[in-house]
Protein backbone atom coordinates (compact mmCIF):
# COMPACT_ATOMS: atom_id res chain seq x y z
CA UNK A 1 0.00 0.00 0.00
CA UNK A 2 3.21 2.20 0.77
CA UNK A 3 3.52 2.51 -3.17
CA UNK A 4 -0.05 3.65 -3.46
CA UNK A 5 0.58 6.59 -1.43
CA UNK A 6 0.49 10.23 -3.29
CA UNK A 7 4.40 10.85 -3.00
CA UNK A 8 6.00 8.37 -4.74
CA UNK A 9 9.46 10.18 -4.61
CA UNK A 10 11.08 9.73 -1.37
CA UNK A 11 8.70 11.04 1.00
CA UNK A 12 6.11 8.22 1.65
CA UNK A 13 5.48 8.91 4.74
CA UNK A 14 4.33 12.99 4.69
CA UNK A 15 2.52 12.45 1.53
CA UNK A 16 -1.01 12.60 2.54
CA UNK A 17 -0.56 15.71 4.48
CA UNK A 18 1.62 17.29 1.41
CA UNK A 19 -1.49 16.63 -1.03
CA UNK A 20 -3.75 18.24 1.68
CA UNK A 21 -1.53 20.93 2.18
CA UNK A 22 -1.61 21.40 -1.34
CA UNK A 23 -5.13 21.39 -1.96
CA UNK A 24 -5.37 24.08 0.09
CA UNK A 25 -3.02 26.53 -1.59
CA UNK A 26 -5.28 25.67 -4.92
CA UNK A 27 -7.56 26.77 -3.06
CA UNK A 28 -6.26 30.02 -1.67
CA UNK A 29 -4.12 31.11 -4.41
CA UNK A 30 -6.49 30.52 -6.98
CA UNK A 31 -9.36 32.89 -4.54
CA UNK A 32 -6.47 35.17 -4.04
CA UNK A 33 -5.69 35.10 -7.87
CA UNK A 34 -9.63 35.29 -8.86
CA UNK A 35 -10.00 38.89 -6.60
CA UNK A 36 -7.01 40.26 -8.08
CA UNK A 37 -8.08 39.85 -11.11
CA UNK A 38 -11.17 41.20 -10.56
CA UNK A 39 -9.77 44.20 -9.02
CA UNK A 40 -6.95 44.52 -12.18
CA UNK A 41 -10.33 44.68 -14.05
CA UNK A 42 -11.88 47.55 -12.20
CA UNK A 43 -8.71 50.08 -12.09
CA UNK A 44 -8.24 49.03 -16.01
CA UNK A 45 -11.45 49.85 -16.68
CA UNK A 46 -12.51 52.44 -14.51
CA UNK A 47 -9.22 54.13 -12.29
CA UNK A 48 -5.87 54.05 -14.07
CA UNK A 49 -6.31 57.58 -16.23
CA UNK A 50 -5.75 56.92 -20.13
CA UNK A 51 -2.15 57.18 -22.07
CA UNK A 52 -1.81 60.43 -23.58
CA UNK A 53 -0.47 59.26 -27.39
CA UNK A 54 -1.95 55.63 -27.83
CA UNK A 55 -5.36 56.66 -26.02
CA UNK A 56 -7.87 53.79 -24.69
CA UNK A 57 -6.28 50.85 -26.38
CA UNK A 58 -3.29 51.10 -24.17
CA UNK A 59 -5.05 50.19 -21.47
CA UNK A 60 -5.06 46.15 -22.82
CA UNK A 61 -1.08 46.68 -22.15
CA UNK A 62 -2.15 45.77 -18.22
CA UNK A 63 -3.23 42.16 -19.36
CA UNK A 64 -0.88 41.85 -22.48
CA UNK A 65 2.46 42.28 -20.25
CA UNK A 66 1.48 39.92 -17.48
CA UNK A 67 0.70 37.63 -19.73
CA UNK A 68 4.15 37.52 -21.84
CA UNK A 69 5.93 37.41 -18.09
CA UNK A 70 3.61 34.08 -16.97
CA UNK A 71 4.39 32.46 -20.62
CA UNK A 72 7.85 32.95 -20.32
CA UNK A 73 8.12 31.98 -16.69
CA UNK A 74 6.27 28.96 -17.89
CA UNK A 75 8.42 28.34 -20.37
CA UNK A 76 11.62 28.61 -18.29
CA UNK A 77 10.23 26.07 -15.62
CA UNK A 78 9.65 23.60 -18.58
CA UNK A 79 13.21 23.79 -19.69
CA UNK A 80 14.46 23.53 -15.68
CA UNK A 81 12.54 21.11 -14.53
CA UNK A 82 13.19 18.52 -18.00
CA UNK A 83 17.03 18.77 -17.52
CA UNK A 84 17.07 17.88 -13.97
CA UNK A 85 14.35 15.04 -14.84
CA UNK A 86 16.22 13.78 -17.14
CA UNK A 87 19.30 13.77 -15.11
CA UNK A 88 17.31 12.42 -12.12
CA UNK A 89 14.74 10.97 -13.54
CA UNK A 90 12.14 12.13 -10.91
CA UNK A 91 8.24 12.07 -11.60
CA UNK A 92 7.74 14.86 -9.84
CA UNK A 93 9.94 17.20 -12.03
CA UNK A 94 8.12 15.54 -15.01
CA UNK A 95 4.61 16.74 -13.34
CA UNK A 96 5.98 20.42 -12.69
CA UNK A 97 7.35 20.71 -16.25
CA UNK A 98 4.12 19.51 -17.95
CA UNK A 99 2.45 21.83 -15.20
CA UNK A 100 4.43 25.23 -16.21
CA UNK A 101 3.93 23.86 -20.12
CA UNK A 102 0.22 23.72 -19.65
CA UNK A 103 -0.37 27.14 -17.63
CA UNK A 104 2.44 28.86 -20.21
CA UNK A 105 0.59 27.26 -22.99
CA UNK A 106 -2.55 29.29 -21.85
CA UNK A 107 -0.77 32.64 -21.04
CA UNK A 108 0.89 32.60 -24.58
CA UNK A 109 -2.76 32.03 -26.19
CA UNK A 110 -3.65 35.04 -23.88
CA UNK A 111 -0.34 37.46 -24.89
CA UNK A 112 -1.19 36.00 -28.59
CA UNK A 113 -4.58 36.91 -28.78
CA UNK A 114 -4.44 40.37 -27.15
CA UNK A 115 -1.35 41.21 -28.91
CA UNK A 116 -3.42 41.53 -32.57
CA UNK A 117 -6.04 43.28 -30.89
CA UNK A 118 -3.94 46.07 -29.47
CA UNK A 119 -1.94 46.31 -33.25
CA UNK A 120 -5.40 46.66 -35.12
CA UNK A 121 -5.58 49.58 -33.74
CA UNK A 122 -2.58 51.00 -33.25
CA UNK A 123 -0.25 49.83 -36.26
CA UNK A 124 -3.53 49.55 -38.06
CA UNK A 125 -3.09 45.42 -38.95
CA UNK A 126 -3.88 42.22 -37.63
CA UNK A 127 -0.58 40.61 -37.69
CA UNK A 128 2.52 42.31 -38.58
CA UNK A 129 6.22 40.37 -38.62
CA UNK A 130 7.33 42.33 -35.97
CA UNK A 131 9.96 40.35 -34.40
CA UNK A 132 8.38 39.98 -30.91
CA UNK A 133 5.01 38.86 -32.25
CA UNK A 134 7.23 36.40 -34.40
CA UNK A 135 8.78 34.50 -31.29
CA UNK A 136 5.39 34.47 -30.08
CA UNK A 137 3.63 32.34 -32.36
CA UNK A 138 6.80 29.75 -32.42
CA UNK A 139 6.88 29.93 -28.70
CA UNK A 140 3.30 28.19 -28.63
CA UNK A 141 4.38 26.17 -31.66
CA UNK A 142 7.42 24.66 -29.75
CA UNK A 143 4.88 24.49 -26.67
CA UNK A 144 2.77 22.74 -28.73
CA UNK A 145 5.37 19.82 -30.01
CA UNK A 146 5.82 19.44 -26.04
CA UNK A 147 2.09 18.32 -25.61
CA UNK A 148 1.99 16.47 -28.80
CA UNK A 149 4.84 14.30 -28.59
CA UNK A 150 4.28 13.16 -24.67
CA UNK A 151 0.64 11.60 -26.14
CA UNK A 152 2.16 10.09 -28.81
CA UNK A 153 3.89 7.00 -27.26
CA UNK A 154 2.36 3.47 -26.33
CA UNK A 155 5.13 3.49 -23.23
CA UNK A 156 4.28 6.77 -21.24
CA UNK A 157 8.20 6.75 -19.38
CA UNK A 158 8.91 7.32 -23.01
CA UNK A 159 6.44 10.26 -24.07
CA UNK A 160 7.50 12.25 -20.39
CA UNK A 161 11.45 11.69 -21.82
CA UNK A 162 10.75 12.73 -25.39
CA UNK A 163 8.59 15.95 -23.91
CA UNK A 164 11.92 16.67 -21.63
CA UNK A 165 13.98 16.74 -24.80
CA UNK A 166 11.39 19.18 -26.84
CA UNK A 167 11.71 21.28 -23.79
CA UNK A 168 15.64 21.26 -23.58
CA UNK A 169 15.99 21.78 -27.31
CA UNK A 170 13.19 24.90 -27.37
CA UNK A 171 15.14 26.62 -24.91
CA UNK A 172 18.63 26.50 -26.32
CA UNK A 173 16.97 27.13 -29.44
CA UNK A 174 15.22 30.63 -28.36
CA UNK A 175 18.53 33.02 -28.11
CA UNK A 176 19.08 32.34 -31.78
CA UNK A 177 15.23 31.86 -32.95
CA UNK A 178 15.18 35.65 -31.19
CA UNK A 179 18.37 37.05 -33.17
CA UNK A 180 16.69 35.04 -36.59
CA UNK A 181 13.63 37.59 -35.88
CA UNK A 182 15.22 40.71 -34.84
CA UNK A 183 16.66 40.93 -38.47
CA UNK A 184 13.21 42.60 -38.83
CA UNK A 185 12.18 46.15 -37.85
CA UNK A 186 10.77 46.16 -34.59
CA UNK A 187 7.27 47.90 -34.43
CA UNK A 188 6.79 46.49 -31.08
CA UNK A 189 6.58 49.35 -28.59
CA UNK A 190 9.81 49.88 -26.34
CA UNK A 191 10.42 48.38 -22.86
CA UNK A 192 8.77 51.65 -21.13
CA UNK A 193 8.58 50.00 -17.58
CA UNK A 194 12.50 48.69 -16.85
CA UNK A 195 14.11 50.81 -19.79
CA UNK A 196 17.85 51.65 -18.87
CA UNK A 197 17.59 55.87 -19.51
CA UNK A 198 14.62 55.94 -17.08
CA UNK A 199 13.76 52.70 -15.02
CA UNK A 200 10.63 54.08 -13.44
CA UNK A 201 8.92 56.24 -15.26
CA UNK A 202 5.31 55.42 -15.46
CA UNK A 203 2.99 57.24 -13.88
CA UNK A 204 2.26 56.28 -10.15
CA UNK A 205 -1.16 54.84 -10.95
CA UNK A 206 -0.25 53.26 -13.86
CA UNK A 207 2.65 51.14 -12.32
CA UNK A 208 0.32 50.34 -9.50
CA UNK A 209 -1.77 48.96 -12.10
CA UNK A 210 1.00 46.62 -14.10
CA UNK A 211 1.75 45.91 -10.41
CA UNK A 212 -2.03 44.24 -9.61
CA UNK A 213 -1.76 42.56 -13.09
CA UNK A 214 1.46 41.04 -12.68
CA UNK A 215 0.52 39.73 -8.86
CA UNK A 216 -3.08 38.68 -10.15
CA UNK A 217 -1.90 36.66 -13.07
CA UNK A 218 1.42 35.44 -10.33
CA UNK A 219 -1.07 34.16 -8.61
CA UNK A 220 -3.67 32.40 -11.01
CA UNK A 221 -0.21 30.57 -12.62
CA UNK A 222 0.89 29.27 -9.11
CA UNK A 223 -3.03 27.82 -8.47
CA UNK A 224 -3.39 26.16 -11.79
CA UNK A 225 0.20 24.95 -11.67
CA UNK A 226 -0.47 23.31 -8.38
CA UNK A 227 -3.50 21.68 -9.33
CA UNK A 228 -1.73 20.60 -12.27
CA UNK A 229 0.88 19.22 -10.44
CA UNK A 230 -2.04 17.69 -8.18
CA UNK A 231 -3.72 16.16 -11.00
CA UNK A 232 -0.71 14.51 -12.30
CA UNK A 233 -0.57 12.85 -8.83
CA UNK A 234 -4.20 11.65 -8.91
CA UNK A 235 -2.95 10.09 -12.36
CA UNK A 236 -0.05 8.37 -11.38
CA UNK A 237 -1.34 6.80 -8.38
CA UNK A 238 -4.00 5.67 -10.54
CA UNK A 239 -1.58 4.16 -12.99
CA UNK A 240 0.60 2.51 -9.57
CA UNK A 241 -2.89 0.91 -8.81
CA UNK A 242 -3.97 -0.41 -12.25
CA UNK A 243 -0.33 -1.59 -12.68
CA UNK A 244 -1.00 -3.49 -8.80
CA UNK A 245 -4.38 -4.59 -9.82
CA UNK A 246 -3.17 -8.22 -11.51
CA UNK A 247 -0.51 -9.11 -9.24
CA UNK A 248 -2.86 -8.83 -6.30
CA UNK A 249 -5.23 -10.95 -8.15
CA UNK A 250 -2.83 -13.18 -9.00
CA UNK A 251 -1.50 -13.58 -5.28
CA UNK A 252 -5.12 -14.19 -4.82
CA UNK A 253 -5.51 -16.92 -6.58
CA UNK B 1 39.64 8.90 -29.54
CA UNK B 2 40.41 6.54 -32.86
CA UNK B 3 38.22 3.80 -31.46
CA UNK B 4 35.23 6.53 -31.41
CA UNK B 5 35.63 7.51 -34.89
CA UNK B 6 35.69 3.94 -36.34
CA UNK B 7 32.40 3.56 -34.11
CA UNK B 8 30.93 6.13 -35.65
CA UNK B 9 31.96 5.61 -39.53
CA UNK B 10 31.23 2.00 -38.79
CA UNK B 11 27.49 3.52 -38.35
CA UNK B 12 27.44 5.79 -40.93
CA UNK B 13 29.50 3.50 -43.42
CA UNK B 14 26.20 0.57 -43.00
CA UNK B 15 23.74 3.36 -43.41
CA UNK B 16 25.54 4.61 -46.81
CA UNK B 17 25.97 0.79 -48.20
CA UNK B 18 22.05 -0.28 -46.85
CA UNK B 19 21.06 3.20 -48.67
CA UNK B 20 23.48 2.72 -52.05
CA UNK B 21 21.66 -1.08 -52.24
CA UNK B 22 18.05 0.11 -52.12
CA UNK B 23 18.41 3.76 -52.94
CA UNK B 24 15.21 3.94 -51.53
CA UNK B 25 15.85 7.19 -49.48
CA UNK B 26 17.85 8.67 -52.45
CA UNK B 27 15.28 8.24 -55.03
CA UNK B 28 12.42 9.48 -53.08
CA UNK B 29 14.27 12.74 -52.10
CA UNK B 30 15.84 12.98 -55.77
CA UNK B 31 11.79 12.35 -56.96
CA UNK B 32 10.86 14.95 -55.03
CA UNK B 33 13.53 17.71 -56.27
CA UNK B 34 12.54 17.13 -59.90
CA UNK B 35 9.16 16.85 -59.43
CA UNK B 36 8.97 20.21 -57.04
CA UNK B 37 11.32 22.33 -59.42
CA UNK B 38 8.46 21.02 -62.36
CA UNK B 39 5.73 22.46 -60.15
CA UNK B 40 7.42 25.78 -58.95
CA UNK B 41 8.03 26.19 -62.83
CA UNK B 42 4.42 26.46 -63.04
CA UNK B 43 3.43 27.88 -60.51
CA UNK B 44 5.31 31.19 -60.57
CA UNK B 45 4.50 33.59 -63.23
CA UNK B 46 8.08 34.44 -64.60
CA UNK B 47 6.05 37.26 -66.28
CA UNK B 48 5.71 39.34 -62.90
CA UNK B 49 7.88 37.60 -60.80
CA UNK B 50 11.96 37.53 -61.47
CA UNK B 51 12.86 33.57 -60.07
CA UNK B 52 16.15 34.86 -59.56
CA UNK B 53 15.04 37.35 -57.24
CA UNK B 54 13.35 34.17 -54.85
CA UNK B 55 15.80 31.60 -55.87
CA UNK B 56 17.04 30.96 -52.23
CA UNK B 57 13.77 31.23 -50.96
CA UNK B 58 12.63 28.14 -53.46
CA UNK B 59 15.90 26.39 -53.08
CA UNK B 60 15.83 26.20 -48.95
CA UNK B 61 12.24 25.18 -49.30
CA UNK B 62 13.23 22.16 -51.11
CA UNK B 63 15.82 21.35 -49.01
CA UNK B 64 13.62 21.42 -45.95
CA UNK B 65 10.98 19.49 -47.50
CA UNK B 66 12.73 17.51 -49.53
CA UNK B 67 15.26 16.39 -46.85
CA UNK B 68 12.45 15.91 -43.88
CA UNK B 69 11.06 13.13 -46.56
CA UNK B 70 14.39 11.36 -46.32
CA UNK B 71 15.55 12.02 -42.71
CA UNK B 72 12.30 11.03 -41.30
CA UNK B 73 13.32 7.53 -42.41
CA UNK B 74 16.60 7.61 -40.75
CA UNK B 75 15.37 5.19 -37.93
CA UNK B 76 12.58 3.25 -40.06
CA UNK B 77 14.72 0.20 -41.10
CA UNK B 78 15.94 -0.64 -37.71
CA UNK B 79 12.76 -0.17 -36.12
CA UNK B 80 10.99 -2.83 -38.74
CA UNK B 81 13.62 -5.32 -38.24
CA UNK B 82 14.25 -5.40 -34.78
CA UNK B 83 18.04 -4.42 -35.67
CA UNK B 84 18.10 -1.06 -33.44
CA UNK B 85 18.42 -3.90 -30.35
CA UNK B 86 21.18 -5.41 -31.88
CA UNK B 87 23.13 -2.11 -32.35
CA UNK B 88 21.84 -1.14 -29.18
CA UNK B 89 23.64 -4.06 -27.33
CA UNK B 90 26.84 -3.69 -29.48
CA UNK B 91 29.66 -1.34 -27.50
CA UNK B 92 28.79 1.48 -29.54
CA UNK B 93 28.44 4.32 -27.49
CA UNK B 94 25.08 6.20 -27.92
CA UNK B 95 26.61 9.14 -28.87
CA UNK B 96 28.38 7.35 -31.60
CA UNK B 97 25.25 6.19 -32.48
CA UNK B 98 23.97 9.19 -33.28
CA UNK B 99 27.13 10.88 -34.38
CA UNK B 100 27.14 8.09 -37.47
CA UNK B 101 23.16 8.74 -38.30
CA UNK B 102 23.98 11.87 -38.63
CA UNK B 103 27.38 11.35 -40.91
CA UNK B 104 25.41 9.76 -43.13
CA UNK B 105 22.08 11.85 -42.94
CA UNK B 106 24.73 14.54 -44.13
CA UNK B 107 26.29 12.95 -46.84
CA UNK B 108 22.85 11.68 -48.50
CA UNK B 109 21.56 15.17 -47.79
CA UNK B 110 24.36 16.72 -49.26
CA UNK B 111 24.01 14.45 -52.87
CA UNK B 112 20.44 16.07 -52.55
CA UNK B 113 21.18 19.65 -51.99
CA UNK B 114 23.50 19.32 -55.37
CA UNK B 115 20.84 18.03 -57.51
CA UNK B 116 18.68 20.96 -56.01
CA UNK B 117 20.92 23.66 -57.39
CA UNK B 118 21.54 21.50 -60.41
CA UNK B 119 17.95 20.97 -61.19
CA UNK B 120 17.06 24.80 -60.25
CA UNK B 121 19.96 26.45 -62.32
CA UNK B 122 18.73 24.66 -65.17
CA UNK B 123 14.85 25.02 -65.09
CA UNK B 124 15.03 28.49 -63.84
CA UNK B 125 17.86 29.80 -65.86
CA UNK B 126 19.46 31.14 -62.73
CA UNK B 127 22.80 33.05 -62.77
CA UNK B 128 25.55 33.10 -60.31
CA UNK B 129 28.37 35.45 -59.51
CA UNK B 130 28.63 34.72 -55.92
CA UNK B 131 31.76 33.21 -54.14
CA UNK B 132 31.21 29.69 -54.45
CA UNK B 133 33.67 28.88 -51.71
CA UNK B 134 30.89 31.24 -49.68
CA UNK B 135 28.28 29.67 -50.66
CA UNK B 136 29.26 26.32 -49.94
CA UNK B 137 29.84 27.26 -46.41
CA UNK B 138 26.67 28.51 -46.16
CA UNK B 139 24.96 25.39 -47.80
CA UNK B 140 26.71 23.12 -45.63
CA UNK B 141 26.69 24.93 -42.21
CA UNK B 142 22.86 25.08 -42.91
CA UNK B 143 22.78 21.06 -43.76
CA UNK B 144 24.51 20.10 -40.99
CA UNK B 145 22.17 22.34 -38.62
CA UNK B 146 18.97 20.43 -40.33
CA UNK B 147 20.49 17.27 -40.27
CA UNK B 148 21.18 17.24 -36.40
CA UNK B 149 17.52 18.15 -35.46
CA UNK B 150 16.59 15.87 -37.79
CA UNK B 151 18.21 13.29 -37.00
CA UNK B 152 17.23 13.22 -33.22
CA UNK B 153 13.54 14.00 -34.15
CA UNK B 154 13.46 11.27 -36.67
CA UNK B 155 14.34 8.87 -34.18
CA UNK B 156 11.64 10.16 -31.97
CA UNK B 157 9.10 10.06 -34.34
CA UNK B 158 10.13 6.49 -35.55
CA UNK B 159 9.06 5.34 -32.16
CA UNK B 160 5.63 7.33 -31.89
CA UNK B 161 2.62 6.57 -32.83
CA UNK B 162 2.11 9.12 -34.79
CA UNK B 163 5.44 8.38 -36.90
CA UNK B 164 5.97 10.86 -39.61
CA UNK B 165 3.70 13.30 -39.31
CA UNK B 166 4.77 14.30 -36.16
CA UNK B 167 8.22 15.14 -37.62
CA UNK B 168 7.16 18.87 -39.14
CA UNK B 169 5.61 20.17 -36.34
CA UNK B 170 8.44 19.62 -33.59
CA UNK B 171 11.31 20.72 -36.05
CA UNK B 172 9.88 23.78 -38.30
CA UNK B 173 9.49 26.00 -35.48
CA UNK B 174 13.52 25.01 -34.29
CA UNK B 175 15.00 25.57 -37.90
CA UNK B 176 13.67 29.02 -37.99
CA UNK B 177 17.41 30.31 -37.93
CA UNK B 178 18.75 27.79 -40.79
CA UNK B 179 15.87 28.95 -42.88
CA UNK B 180 16.34 32.68 -41.70
CA UNK B 181 20.33 33.08 -42.11
CA UNK B 182 20.73 30.74 -45.17
CA UNK B 183 18.08 32.26 -46.88
CA UNK B 184 19.00 35.55 -46.23
CA UNK B 185 23.25 34.22 -46.93
CA UNK B 186 22.10 32.32 -49.96
CA UNK B 187 19.85 35.03 -51.86
CA UNK B 188 23.21 37.87 -51.43
CA UNK B 189 25.27 35.54 -52.38
CA UNK B 190 23.25 34.93 -55.51
CA UNK B 191 22.75 39.21 -55.97
CA UNK B 192 26.77 38.79 -55.71
CA UNK B 193 27.21 40.51 -52.43
CA UNK B 194 30.32 40.79 -51.35
CA UNK B 195 31.82 37.57 -48.55
CA UNK B 196 31.51 39.50 -45.70
CA UNK B 197 28.08 40.56 -46.02
CA UNK B 198 26.98 36.92 -45.58
CA UNK B 199 29.77 36.26 -42.58
CA UNK B 200 27.81 37.01 -39.82
CA UNK B 201 24.80 34.77 -41.15
CA UNK B 202 27.90 32.01 -41.30
CA UNK B 203 29.06 32.53 -38.34
CA UNK B 204 25.19 31.97 -37.05
CA UNK B 205 24.75 28.63 -39.21
CA UNK B 206 27.80 27.53 -37.42
CA UNK B 207 26.59 28.27 -34.01
CA UNK B 208 23.53 26.53 -34.32
CA UNK B 209 25.45 23.23 -36.07
CA UNK B 210 27.80 23.38 -32.84
CA UNK B 211 25.18 23.69 -30.50
CA UNK B 212 22.56 21.46 -31.43
CA UNK B 213 25.14 18.45 -32.85
CA UNK B 214 26.74 18.84 -28.88
CA UNK B 215 22.83 19.12 -27.53
CA UNK B 216 21.81 16.09 -29.55
CA UNK B 217 24.12 13.71 -29.15
CA UNK B 218 23.77 14.15 -25.59
CA UNK B 219 20.26 13.93 -25.60
CA UNK B 220 20.13 11.13 -28.17
CA UNK B 221 20.34 8.86 -25.04
CA UNK B 222 16.78 9.39 -23.66
CA UNK B 223 15.52 8.62 -26.50
CA UNK B 224 16.16 5.93 -27.95
CA UNK B 225 16.75 3.66 -24.62
CA UNK B 226 13.59 1.75 -23.66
Amino acid sequence: MLLLRWSDGGVQSGGDVNQKQMQLGVGVLGALGVVSVLMLHWMVFFWVPTESTMGVVQRIFYIHVPAWWIAFLGFGLVALCSAVYLWLGDERLDRAAVAGAEAGMIFTTVGLLTGPLWGRVAWGTWWEWEPRLTLALILWFIYLGYFLVRKSTVNPEQGKRFAAVVGIIGVLDIPLIHISVTWFRSLHPEAVILSADNPMNLEASMGATIGVGLLAFTLIFASLFLARYLVSGYEHELDLRDAALPVEQGAEA
Amino acid sequence: MMAYLQFVWAIARKDLLVEFRTHERLTAMGAFTVLVGLLFSFAIDTALVRTQDIAAALIWMTIIFGGLLGMGRTFRMEEQDGALSGILQSPIPLDALYLGKVLANFILLSMMVALVFVVFTAFFRLQFSGSVVALLGVVSLGVLGFVTLTTLFSAMASRSTMGESLLPVLVFPLLIPVVRFGTQATSRLYAGRPIAEVSGDLRLLAVFAIVFTIACAWLFRFVIEE
